[in-house]
């Protein structure tokens, strides 16, 4: 399908967009200019006041295949990568059973190979059951292109395990990616240790819980050469343990999640769920220094640690209540709501660190709308709204503090090579 | 006007404590009566649901609803991890087949009651959930203390022990809080937490809070089965710095202290056994206003379960 897309606003990583017309012809930006002709038979799509940017990619997602597909599944997760705008997804391995060896990510890349629209990537687990004992089937994953080695939804426990793993596994190219606690110290409750922990009476986990685990896991990859991707930093303290070991010479990335720049502790209100995930949201400071953190660079990516839940597991109790939200529907609109329409940033941070950066993290080029690239981009409507009711939602849950809410902007055109995966 | 529910201190208005406090002074002279009965929520039934053991509070809602004239239907639900995972969902659709138009709940797990409350259209009322709040216990305590001293704005209270993981020190602080009376928190920097609710003074000392000149000490009840981990090294120790030893009784006596506790009272822990025969010890005194309390409670609470019976048919 060829067509051409006249009188956007070209983004990029660096800069204000950029107006211009983009053709778009067998998969392939053909033409990137002012007042370009549409040829005999192309389409012309009016993208007066939008903004043309590079698809996105999201770097932490949960897809619950196999052993939970109540929850999300490849299909339905990467529909729901689509309609927030992003063409790339990593799976986390916590499934059940989990992602430790060839053999397993085999079956889920021969799924996603069968049901997705997106390239889908898995990462694989550190240890063998993801119980941080035995080191998981290394080789067997490499061969099948898995780079990211991870535990997530728990720290490998034991620092001597992680050590081996990291001395092992960096030689065959592949980084790790740490999910930051200390058991002990922050127990199974997702909720900041602080005033809100006092008032509804349920012990918090602190933040130094994270802390701690963050900078054991970066001194365990600047003794070994290892590099340690640390996910969802929620703290000013964890921001500020990553741009210290950066000046240091440490091979260090690390992501933000947009919950954990948006809410905070007070936002849970009366135990609402749709508010809990580990690590928890902590406090407005954190807001405020986590924000401080991506735009000075910090923080390599963006990424949303989508993870559904059923409403009846989201429906119990507080403390019983499974950790985690959906992300990948709702991360791009609310950025754009909460900062870009704020002019907290543009949109040259979102398509450095939502786009090009977890691409690179990945070891993928990047996408640009640029001439002579592969069209892999989105049309995006700064003045149009979204309102994410149930209808609005291909992901199989819905368990998002969004739920029902109207944000400012709509992603209203997502193009991959030769495909139109979505056009609202 | 009158609530749906009881659930927690923080949403009550001055003036509807004021109304429950002045409420809850007829019901108790009605107890020195020879019939102690008022026929108020006659026909109307009350449910209790309590997911933890308990027998002062259970007992002490059981005869205020039947000092009201209502039904007592004690629901027996299992007390151990049993309840973990269920969905509120599960606990309401329970309790729609038992048709109450009161439901009294004490769950281990915080925010329960509001979640049912959410869900039915009986009155719901909060008898401890985990950590969260304890809102009779509250209202008994200034019930209690008011007793003392008509005019409580002004005066001190100082609340001694576990405060972390206290439901009734969260609750009466804020309702202590709420009728002007400044509150201090007293014990080991493991129990009271850091980053607290504003307005109270922090002790780590015992004799340092004495000196703060409180009205009343309110003692928390140690709660060794609470804890995950060890919070102080022993009994002995924790009676010695945070306990109303023999020295600290005579001290106290000496100042006309009046001394509280939500009961049942660890002799030789909190306290010495011989602050229970102290002539201002209003221990007792607390557990005969938690039934006029909660009869106030019952009264002032509008069930609408009048207007489903309607929808329903």
């Amino acid at each position: 399908m060829s067509f051409l897309i006249k009188g956007g606003e070209i983004a990029g990583e660096e800069g204000a967009p950029v107006r211009g017309d983009v053709l778009v012809e067998d998969g392939v930006i053909k033409a990137v200019g002012q007042n370009l002709e549409a040829p005999e038979g192309v389409r012309e799509v009016d993208a007066d006041g939008k903004i043309v940017a590079p698809a996105m990619f999201d770097a932490h997602v949960h897809f619950r295949e196999p052993g939970q597909e109540h929850k999300e599944d490849i299909a339905h997760g990467t529909e729901a990568a689509i309609n927030g705008g992003v063409t790339g997804v990593v799976m986390m391995p916590n499934t059940s059973p989990v992602i430790d060896s060839g053999a397993a990510v085999g079956t889920v890349l021969d799924k996603a190979r069968q049901v997705s629209r997106i390239p889908v990537y898995t990462s694989g687990c550190i240890t063998k059951g993801r119980i941080g004992e035995e080191l998981a089937g290394i080789d067997g994953m490499r061969n099948l292109g898995v780079v990211m080695l991870t535990d997530d939804g728990d720290p490998v426990a034991n620092p001597a395990v992680l050590k081996n793993a990291m001395e092992y596994a960096t030689s065959f190219g592949m980084f790790f990616a740490s999910h930051c606690e200390v058991p002990e110290l922050s127990g199974p409750r997702a909720l900041n240790e602080g005033k809100v922990s006092y008032q509804l009476g349920i012990k918090g986990s602190p933040a130094c819980s994270e802390e701690i685990c963050m900078d054991r896991d970066i001194r365990l990859a600047y003794a070994t050469g290892a590099h340690v991707h640390i996910q969802h930093v929620s703290s000013a303290i964890g921001m500020k343990t990553v741009r210290w070991w950066k000046e240091r010479g440490a091979k260090v990335t690390a992501e933000v999640a947009p919950h954990h720049l948006i809410f905070n502790e007070e936002d849970i209100g009366e135990y609402d769920t749709y508010y809990k995930m580990n690590p928890p949201l902590r406090t407005l400071e954190d807001n405020a220094a986590l924000l401080e953190g991506l735009k000075e660079g910090v923080f390599d990516l963006i990424a949303t640690d989508h993870a559904p839940h059923g409403e009846f597991e989201k429906g119990q109790d507080f403390v019983s209540a499974p950790n985690g939200i959906t992300g990948l529907e709702t991360a791009l609109v609310s950025l754009h709501d909460r900062f870009i329409a704020a002019g907290e940033f543009g949109w040259d941070l979102i398509v450095k660190r939502y786009s090009a950066e977890p691409r690179r993290l990945m070891g993928l080029d990047p996408v640009a709308v640029e001439e002579g690239k592969p069209a892999e981009l989105i049309v995006f409507d700064p003045t149009g709204e979204t309102t994410f009711s149930r209808d609005f939602m291909r992901s199989k849950s819905v368990n998002t503090p969004f739920l029902d809410q109207t944000l400012k902007g709509r992603v209203d055109l997502v193009v991959r090579g030769r495909e139109v995966l979505l056009e609202r | 006007m009158a609530r749906k529910d009881f659930l927690d201190i923080a949403s009550l208005s001055r003036e509807e404590v004021d109304l429950l406090l002045d409420q809850a002074t007829p019901f108790k002279e009605l107890f020195t009566r020879s019939v102690k009965k008022v026929p108020a929520l006659k026909g109307k039934s009350v449910l209790m649901l309590f997911y933890e053991p308990s027998t002062r509070t259970l007992s002490s809602f059981e005869v205020a609803a039947k000092r009201l004239s209502a039904d007592v239907i004690d629901l027996d639900v299992p007390h151990s991890s049993v309840t973990k995972g269920e969905t509120v969902k599960d606990t309401v659709d329970t309790l729609q087949a038992m048709r109450a138009d009161y439901i009294v709940v004490r769950h281990k797990m915080a925010g329960l009651p509001r979640a049912i409350a959410r869900q039915t259209k009986a009155s719901v009322i909060n008898a401890g959930d985990g950590a969260h709040a304890h809102p009779t216990q509250a209202l008994l305590d200034a019930f209690t203390l008011k007793e003392a001293f008509p005019d409580l704005s002004g005066r001190k209270i100082l609340i001694a022990g576990d405060i972390l993981h206290s439901r009734v020190a969260r609750s009466t602080s804020r309702l202590f809080l709420k009728l002007g009376v400044e509150v201090g928190f007293l014990g080991p920097g493991s129990l009271v937490p850091r980053t607290g609710p504003e307005g109270i003074t922090r002790f780590t000392d015992f004799d340092e809070a004495l000196r703060w000149g409180p009205d009343a000490v309110y003692l928390l009840r140690v709660q060794m089965e609470r804890q995950e981990v060890q919070y102080f090294p022993s009994v002995h120790e924790y009676h010695r710095v945070y306990g109303v030893t023999q020295e600290r009784f005579e001290r106290i006596r000496g100042e006309g202290i009046y001394i509280m506790h939500p009961g049942p009272v660890n002799r030789g822990v909190e306290l010495c056994h011989e602050v229970m025969d102290y002539e201002r010890s209003l221990i007792n005194q607390q557990v005969e206003n938690g039934i006029a309390a909660r009869m106030a409670v019952l009264y002032w609470l509008k069930p609408q379960t009048d207007s489903e019976e309607v929808n329903r048919e």
